[in-house]
């Protein structure tokens, strides 16, 4: 007899910063469960250190930070704070209004991918399912 | 004005009589009534109306503007009258900016003033606790009363009509207030709304401005209403916002009828704290989404008024045919609006803002084009009241009221909207009233299934939406132009500015001040919001005075239905 | 320990050497619990190893469950009792379940929202743990994260559950003391509570006591308790309003209370009782994955059988089990 066993991808949706519009990051958590994902799901205004205090203890493979304005540019921040306890293998992904020059600045301080309004539900969920399979990969265990 | 009540229209009235009534409304309100003929030189006449003896339905669903139900209009003479007051929101960095954009604003067109405030202001925070980065990207940076009078610098503020877009506890009006008795102008020439003053709407789908707890912000509004009836009387402390709810997901109808909903609530807190509903119901106020469903908008609306005028008069046992009426501030939707492609948005925007006019709005902001990006830039913004002007002189909407009654697809609309309303209004009553309605995540349930739906719509391609799931630009995928960021150098200008406006203030005042409020908020049934404004005197920043209500009143934490 | 070391992994994932993860979990460090939960939660080849080199240190925490239906003020109410244990120095670990998606297989996690306040607080633990599929809606590596929790040094392991389902039954597994909560005016009567409540509820508590109808509530509730028979345990029933922190600090309390009375984790029959109800439940699950996953040519006969009316469900199940090569009695 078979068992199968798929272990879901864990994904950690939040918000940092100011912004409390969490219509796009409640539309993203429902395309994740439906590919068979488990998303852990808090309220906005996450201040950096419990994102990093959730990621740990969820265990989770990817964080996928949704924003508005200028919050995004905190993220380099949280960056250096999982490399600080050792959770540098989990991608992160930006979704929200992001310029091409500010694109650059969050992929050059770790992040991984940068979503715009209109990225479709397969592209998602296809880049974030790659992405927990990296995150995997990369994990420094001891 | 008009003596005719709803009772009246249940009969198979005299219409000619009614039209009589309606037309002497109308003179009383339109002073010199020109003649207005269109190109072809035909007269335009204000109001049409079937011939007495014909379409028996007319006299109890729709009946005149002014009058009775209200369907066609709560004004007799609507926008021909008094056209709708053009009210764009502004709101960017530092006061200063914020002064220049009002008065180009004021120069091309619009006729009334709206202040966004910061995110950092809507958290309840000042710009000294909060990362520099994050700042006057979204509003202006108001944090004391000196802020909101640099803001006001040459702006006759005794005598344009001033919307603040602050939630619970409204520390922007208690500055503006200052500001006003500062510069000698009493405090009844000053006239607006506190635009954000549903905390429910915020409690359920708009987080972003959701301060105090809900029982704080319940007790605070009270006060406030209380209060402002006092001191100032021709404020309206109350506007209870769709927008938000429609903006969340919730369909036209849906949100109207959860609208509706809060507002009864809210009476019945008035009601229950003695104030009277002929008096505070007149001052209620309501702000709705427009999204670019056309006819289902301009039915909405219509459907709306008439519920209202019903609804107070049955509930809450209203005479005064002032309270009956459904005043309503509307903004055209920026969820509908596009990244890909932007200049659509300026034809929707227009499709939009006509449905808010056909609707009977009474006030109107459009979005600039961009509103996807940023807050409206210049450039934008200018084209957006070009397009109520545009609407207005050369389209000629403001020449027939109500033009669009009588159609069969309105009419038939109007009373299916009515309908759907009214079953969402029972539904909450069935979850005992609004408050319990939210508490138990009932009302962001329903919200967010309808939500779901849309987007299963627009995923699948049901829904098109030009630019995005058809008819799209090969050069829409790849580039992301800058967006004007503020200048970090002239942010912290501000930052530094807000420490010496702590230095040279007299601190000791403030302290006694704050614990004015703070005991005023423990007590309970001291009025909070008098020691708000004398804590803002004495130059008490929003920051402080949030934190002191928060601590007292408990802080927002919405209830997030994953 | 070696040999196993060398096994190949079956899963995608790196593996990390078990006695160093063990250790640092049992040491108190906060990374290899969580790492440690992912990997038993899986079901991994690593999953055994680290829960035999955890063995000994069991036995410390108590593990309360907490139950009920929704609308109850579960949540808040959890929410409230780690903050009355922190107050009382003790750490706290929380199993949180949400239930998958029985179609998709994924789930949306938002228990810990309502925990929100204690996130930086290192004397709390919270993991979120979906059902992956358990039919009463617990998770069925709940009992074994419990165990990791309670290895880690943690002195209240909390397992909160939404009252679906078995999932009180299953909690009953885990759990030494069970409290299932309910509200007054949640539209069933205290008489629809399901049968096997009052037998698993070691405590009784009825929330948002602030509501007219609560006296109500609790009067009905002590009035079935004492409809029983004379030689059952007693059960406390509890008034709390968990929005206003009332009564919680009682609720505390009677946890301690039953603490000291109750088996303990290292009780070996009591271990032995619950872990053969486990292991119930786990081939319960791995039959159920059979019978829907395979192609054979019996199990379709046996199929069509029972739709053609010539065997029964039972005889048809009977069947299976014979086919997987077990001895089935009756009873």
């Amino acid at each position: 007899m078979t068992l199968t066993a798929t272990i879901p991808a864990r994904v950690l949706v939040t918000k940092i910063g100011l912004d409390g519009h969490d219509r796009g990051s409640r539309i993203v958590a429902a395309y994740l469960r439906d590919a068979g994902m488990e998303v852990i799901y808090t309220e906005p205004w996450q201040k950096i250190d419990s994102v990093v205090a959730l990621a740990l203890q969820e265990d989770v493979d990817v964080i996928g930070i949704s924003s508005l304005a200028t919050d995004h540019l905190l993220v380099p921040k949280l960056m250096k704070a999982l490399g600080n306890v050792d959770l540098g293998h989990i991608r992160v992904i930006v979704g929200g209004i992001v310029p091409d020059n500010e694109e650059a600045v969050l992929l050059k301080s770790g992040v991984s991918h940068v979503f715009h309004p209109g990225a479709d539900r397969e592209y998602i969920v296809d880049v974030v399912a790659r992405l927990a399979r990296d995150a995997n990969a990369n994990r420094s265990d001891g | 004005m008009n003596k005719i009540d709803t009772k009246v229209l249940d009969d198979r009235a005299d219409r000619d009589a009614m039209a009589e009534e309606w037309r002497r409304g109308y003179e009383e309100q339109v002073s010199s009534d020109k003649v207005v003929k269109n190109r072809s030189g035909l007269e335009i006449q204000p109001l049409y109306w079937p011939e007495a003896g014909t379409d028996p339905e007319f006299d109890r669903k729709l009946g005149f503007p002014g009058a009775g139900l209200m369907t066609r209009g709560i004004y007799p003479s609507m926008h021909r009258g008094r056209t709708w007051t053009q009210r764009q929101l502004i709101g960017l960095g530092r006061p200063e900016d914020f002064n220049g954009r009002i008065k180009k604003i004021l120069k091309s067109g619009a006729s009334a003033l709206s202040i966004i405030p910061c995110n950092s202001v809507y958290r309840g925070i000042d710009a000294d606790e909060v990362e520099p980065e994050l700042l006057g990207t979204c509003g202006t940076i108001i944090n004391t009363e000196k802020d909101m009078d640099i803001c006001l610098a040459d702006i006759p503020i005794g005598e344009i009509s001033i919307g603040l877009n602050d939630p619970n506890p409204f520390t922007m009006l208690a500055q503006l207030l200052v500001v006003a008795e500062a510069r000698d102008i009493s405090w009844d020439r000053i006239t607006g709304t506190s635009n954000q003053s549903d905390y429910i709407s915020h409690f359920v789908a708009n987080h972003m401005f959701y301060r105090l707890s809900l029982t704080g912000a319940r007790r605070v509004q009270l006060d406030a209403i209380e209060w402002l009836a006092e001191n100032v009387p021709n404020w309206n402390p109350l506007s209870v916002v769709g927008q938000h709810m429609q903006q969340a997901g919730a369909t036209p109808a849906q949100a109207m009828g959860l609208t509706l909903a809060s507002a009864v609530q809210y009476a019945e807190d008035c009601k229950a704290c003695g104030l009277d509903p002929n008096k505070f119901l007149e001052r209620f106020t309501f702000f709705f989404d427009i999204s670019i469903s056309f006819f289902e908008e301009v039915a909405k609306f219509r459907a709306g008024r008439r519920i209202w005028a019903r609804l107070v008069e049955e509930r809450f046992g209203v005479t005064n045919p002032r309270a009956k009426r459904f005043k309503f501030h509307a903004q055209t939707s920026g969820v509908d609006l596009t990244r890909q492609q932007p200049l659509n948005n300026i034809a929707r925007v227009a499709v939009q803002a006509m449905a808010g006019i056909l609707g009977g709005l009474q006030s109107l902001h459009t979005d600039g084009y961009d509103e996807v990006f940023t807050t409206p830039t210049e450039g934008p913004a200018k084209v957006a009241i070009a397009t109520q002007n545009i609407l207005k002189y050369e389209a000629g909407l403001c020449d027939v009221i109500d033009p669009l009654a009588g159609s069969y697809y309105v009419e038939t609309l109007t009373d299916q909207m009515e309908t759907e309303i009214l079953r969402v209004i029972q539904e909450i009553d069935d979850q005992g009233g609004m408050f319990k309605a939210v508490e138990s995540g009932f009302v962001q349930k329903a919200i967010g299934e309808s939500a779901a739906h849309f987007q299963d719509a627009v995923d699948t391609g049901e829904q098109i939406i030009v630019g995005v799931n058809a008819y799209e630009d090969e050069a829409d995928g790849t580039s992301h132009p800058a967006i004007d960021r503020p200048d970090p150098a002239w942010i912290q200008k501000q930052i530094d500015s807000l420490a010496v406006y702590k230095k040279t203030r007299d601190q000791a005042r403030v302290d006694t001040a704050l614990e004015a409020l703070r005991a005023a908020a423990r007590s309970e049934s001291q009025n909070t919001y008098g020691p708000l404004v004398d804590a803002t005197r004495t130059g008490a920043t929003q920051g402080e005075i949030i934190a002191v209500l928060r601590d007292e009143l408990g802080f927002g934490r919405p209830l997030v239905v994953a | 320990m070696a040999d196993l070391l060398s096994w190949p992994d079956l899963m995608d994932h790196n593996v990390p050497e078990t006695p160093r993860l063990a250790a640092r979990l049992v040491d108190g460090e906060p990374a290899a619990l969580a790492r440690a939960i992912s990997l038993v939660e899986s079901d991994t080849r690593m999953a055994i190893d680290i829960l035999r080199a955890i063995r000994p240190h069991l036995g410390h925490a108590v593990v309360v469950g907490f139950t009920g239906p929704p609308g109850a003020g579960k949540s808040t109410l959890v929410n409230a009792y780690i903050a009355e244990l922190r107050k009382r120095g003790k750490t706290v670990g929380v199993v949180a379940v949400d239930p998958s998606s029985p179609i998709t297989g994924g789930a949306v996690l938002g228990d810990r929202i309502r925990m929100a306040e204690h996130t930086l607080d290192q004397g709390v633990f919270i993991r979120s743990l979906a059902s992956r599929g358990a039919l009463g809606g617990l998770s069925a590596a709940a009992a074994q994260v419990a165990d990791l929790m309670d290895a880690a040094g943690r002195d209240v392991v909390i397992l909160e559950t939404v009252g679906t389902g078995q999932s009180e039954v299953e909690m009953a597994t885990i759990a030494d003391i069970r409290v299932v909560i309910s509200a007054p005016g949640l539209g069933d009567d205290v008489q629809a509570m399901k049968a096997g409540i009052l037998e698993i509820a070691d405590i009784l508590v009825v929330n948002k006591a602030d509501q007219p109808l609560a006296s109500q509530t609790h009067q009905q509730l002590k009035t079935m308790l004492g409809l029983r028979g004379p030689t059952e345990r007693s059960v406390p029933v509890l008034c709390t309003d968990a929005i206003n922190r009332a009564g919680v600090g009682d609720l505390a309390d009677a946890v301690d209370a039953l603490a000291d009375r109750t088996e303990r984790r290292d009780d070996r029959s009591a271990l032995a009782g619950r872990t053969r109800h486990l292991l119930a439940q786990a081939v319960s699950k791995a039959a159920e994955t059979h019978v829907m996953q395979s192609r054979s040519e019996a199990i379709a006969l046996i199929v069509q059988g029972i739709q053609e009316a010539r065997l029964s469900l039972s005889e048809g199940a009977r069947q299976v089990l014979n086919d997987l090569g077990g001895e089935v009695h009756d009873g």
